[in-house]
């Protein structure tokens, strides 16, 4: 025999025994990965282990998980023009704009809400006519489970303001002069600076989730006026960079997410006091959702798809996602939950998530809340004017 | 006629042993008119497959009609016109400007080294110090930038330095999230471009130039501009193309660096494709090659590119 014979058939025979052995259920990775839900979703959508274990056992399935970014047109590319339905069985996105879309072009489902048990204890928000209702229907069915939410708004350094602020004016504050940060994100910074003109009747702004072009050239320009005053020291773009901006000391007041003042916070210690504010005017409200993919309907998956929401919607979830991240929980009763579990919510813990979501709950009752809109009716003008504002 | 000389040769070069007078089939498929002859044509299949092709879908696509996630056929000049006529053509033309401030500094820098190491450094260890000017691209560019946060930053190594030293009062603030940050990051990135260039153009001088410019006690500033540089100058300019189209294009530099919306032509590209605005993000890109190509023909015509490889010849 040759060499290169023995390798080769050595090889092969090797190849067919893993094969024979995982068809058989010998080996469990290989095994359980044909009934395995592909998940397409982003790091922030799991809690309880640093990969998707605990997220799978409380499920009772298998999951296979590919990373997923926040931007929509990667998701409306992959599952619109691209592979995605035969890639992904269930994927995650922004509500208010993604299910629509997706909806829309048929590449998600619409669910039987019935076979998620927990159903029954999601946000009244979310029921006909809720505020939040919109952000999980397309033409008036259910195409996605909510799973984590929150009102955006800023953070600040109190050790080195020595107050409290309750308003975005802040941001436009002279003595904060260079020492201000916006997100470098149209969509939410536009949506909260609305907010913020309309509530506080600077600009007549109908609605500032969907602005008109005049209204978003109106609020453009009043950013134009600040920048050009050299009001805002950057406009940050990314988890890190929203992070380094404010443990580095470089600005003292910053539009962010939640997630960005909890870490900022944690690495500063004792040498700054970054907190999240409510700010009277409002907020931009958001969600994030979890979708069946048509793919993953056809393949099957439906099952594992409604045990994975039903995880989602449990308290056990809820809890974890707001000690961890501070994102919201979609469901009811995750206070008691925390309350009755002091074992992983130790008291100490327990005031500091329970301090979050009383604060998180004052912020998403606010009246002149928006809800994110992913595709405004006029976009064009939305993007048009950023770049007139980076310009400026 | 050819073939009887090889035969000839070959059959003498074997001692008198019987060469067979014509190729095998397989000699022959492998031979000048076989395989061999195809074989030129294999770059210029890439350069179709890999550049040709890509370059025209990118043109044709950018007078595509936008639709709400995607794009149809049909021949609009609309995201020409948008670009021209919003602030996103200011936006590239401030990029630009960065960008070629990034190669004059890059090459204030960098070219002197390339220079001192081609005139200084002994001939066998040349290549190697020069091979030290990789090892900052063996760490991600990412990081690369990001390090530049805590030295420019209002409480960083810098302003530290400085204000310990007296030399100011208050943290320089000019030097971080503002367009001479961007420049400074640019620099810091792809100086190496310039030294690589640099030396290989200083192939172009010989070593008895130098010693001719000091018998005519020319002084070290005008040998460096009268006849370095004019001689090394089409390996200056490709130095300072790869530089400048990096800095044009790169959008990690001014997402970290940058002051309030920075941006530069590869992060206005990737800000229309988020907004999913793909013929407006195809003009760009189209605009950006008619850059490179305009850039490219005047180098061409200044200076001859065709001569950064006849020190190889």
């Amino acid at each position: 025999m040759k060499q290169w014979e023995f390798n080769r058939r050595y090889v092969l025979q090797g190849v067919a025994a893993i094969a024979a052995a995982a068809a058989a259920g010998g080996i469990p990775g290989l095994s359980r990965a044909a009934g395995d839900l592909k998940l397409w979703a982003a790091g922030i959508h799991k809690v309880g282990a640093k990969d998707w274990s605990a997220m799978s056992s409380q499920a009772g399935i298998g999951i296979a998980y590919t990373t997923k970014s926040a931007r929509a047109d990667e998701a409306i590319q992959k599952m619109v023009v691209g592979d995605g339905n035969k890639l992904f069985d269930a994927m995650t996105d922004n509500g208010g704009g993604m299910e629509n879309a997706l909806g829309s072009q048929k590449a998600i489902v619409p669910l039987d809400t019935t076979k998620i048990p927990n159903w029954k204890n999601i946000l009244p928000s979310y029921n006909d006519g809720g505020l939040a209702a919109h952000s999980i229907r397309y033409d008036g069915k259910v195409y996605a489970t909510p799973m984590i939410s929150n009102a955006d708004s800023m953070a600040y350094d109190y050790k080195k303001l020595g107050f409290h602020p309750t308003s975005w004016e802040v941001l436009f504050d002279s003595q904060f002069k260079g020492r201000a940060a916006l997100q470098n994100d149209f969509g939410p910074t536009l949506t909260n600076m609305a907010i913020y003109l309309k509530e506080s009747g600077k600009i007549e702004i109908g609605n500032p989730s969907d602005m008109t072009p005049n209204e978003v050239k109106a609020v453009c320009q009043y950013l134009i006026d600040y920048k050009k005053k050299g009001q805002f020291r950057t406009f940050w773009d990314g988890f890190q960079n929203g992070v380094g901006i404010l443990t580095s000391g470089e600005v003292l007041v910053s539009s962010c997410w939640e997630p960005i003042q909890i870490v900022a916070n944690r690495k500063t210690g004792d040498k700054a006091d970054i907190r999240y504010g409510s700010m009277k005017e409002g907020h931009q409200a958001w969600n994030n959702i979890v979708m069946l993919t048509k793919g993953g309907h056809e393949r099957g998956m439906d099952a594992a798809y409604y045990a994975l929401a039903n995880v989602y919607l449990s308290p056990w979830f809820g809890a974890r996602t707001l000690a961890g991240l501070g994102f919201g929980a979609q469901m009811v009763g995750v206070d008691d939950y925390i309350k009755s579990h002091p074992k992983d919510f130790p008291a100490a813990k327990q005031a500091e998530v329970l301090d979050i979501l009383t604060r998180k709950n004052e912020r998403l009752a606010n009246k002149g809340n928006a809800w994110q809109n992913v595709f405004p009716k006029h976009l064009r003008a939305y993007q048009d004017w950023w770049a007139r504002l980076q310009a400026a | 006629m050819s073939e009887d000389i090889a035969t000839t040769v070959l059959q003498s070069a074997g001692g008198g042993r019987d060469v067979p007078a014509s190729p095998s089939p397989w000699r022959r498929w492998l031979g000048e008119n076989g395989l061999q002859k195809w074989a030129f044509y294999v770059p210029v299949i890439f350069l179709v497959l890999f550049f040709v092709l890509p370059m025209a879908t990118t043109v044709v696509w950018s007078v595509f009609e936008r639709t709400q996630f995607w794009m149809e056929p049909g021949f609009t000049f609309f995201a020409y016109e948008n670009f021209f006529t919003s602030a996103r053509a200011e936006n590239y033309v401030y990029s630009m400007i960065h960008s070629a401030w990034a190669v004059v500094i890059s090459f204030a820098l960098g070219f002197p080294i390339a220079v001192f190491v081609r005139r200084r450094v002994p001939r066998a260890a040349q290549h190697r110090v020069i091979l030290l000017f990789i090892l900052p691209f063996m760490i991600s560019e990412l990081v690369r930038v990001f390090a530049m946060r805590p030295i420019l930053g209002r409480y960083g190594v810098l302003n530290s330095l400085f204000m310990d030293i007296g030399l100011i009062d208050e943290p320089i603030t000019a030097i971080l999230f503002s367009p001479l940050g961007v420049v400074i990051g640019d620099v810091v990135s792809f100086l190496p471009f310039m030294v690589f260039a640099g030396f290989l153009a200083m192939e172009a001088v010989q070593p008895y130039v130098f010693e001719v410019c000091d018998d005519l006690g020319a002084r070290t500033l005008r040998t460096f501009r009268d006849i370095i540089v004019p001689l090394a100058a089409p390996g200056i300019f490709a130095g300072g193309i790869f530089i400048f189209v990096n800095g044009l294009g790169v959008a990690l530099v001014p997402i970290i660096l940058g002051g309030p919306g920075a941006v530069n032509a590869g992060l206005i590209v990737n800000q229309a494709i988020v907004a999913l605005d793909f013929p407006l993000a195809m003009a760009i890109s189209t605009i950006m090659i008619a850059t490179l190509v305009a850039l490219l023909y005047i180098g061409h015509r200044l200076f001859d590119l065709t001569k950064i490889l006849e020190p190889i010849n």
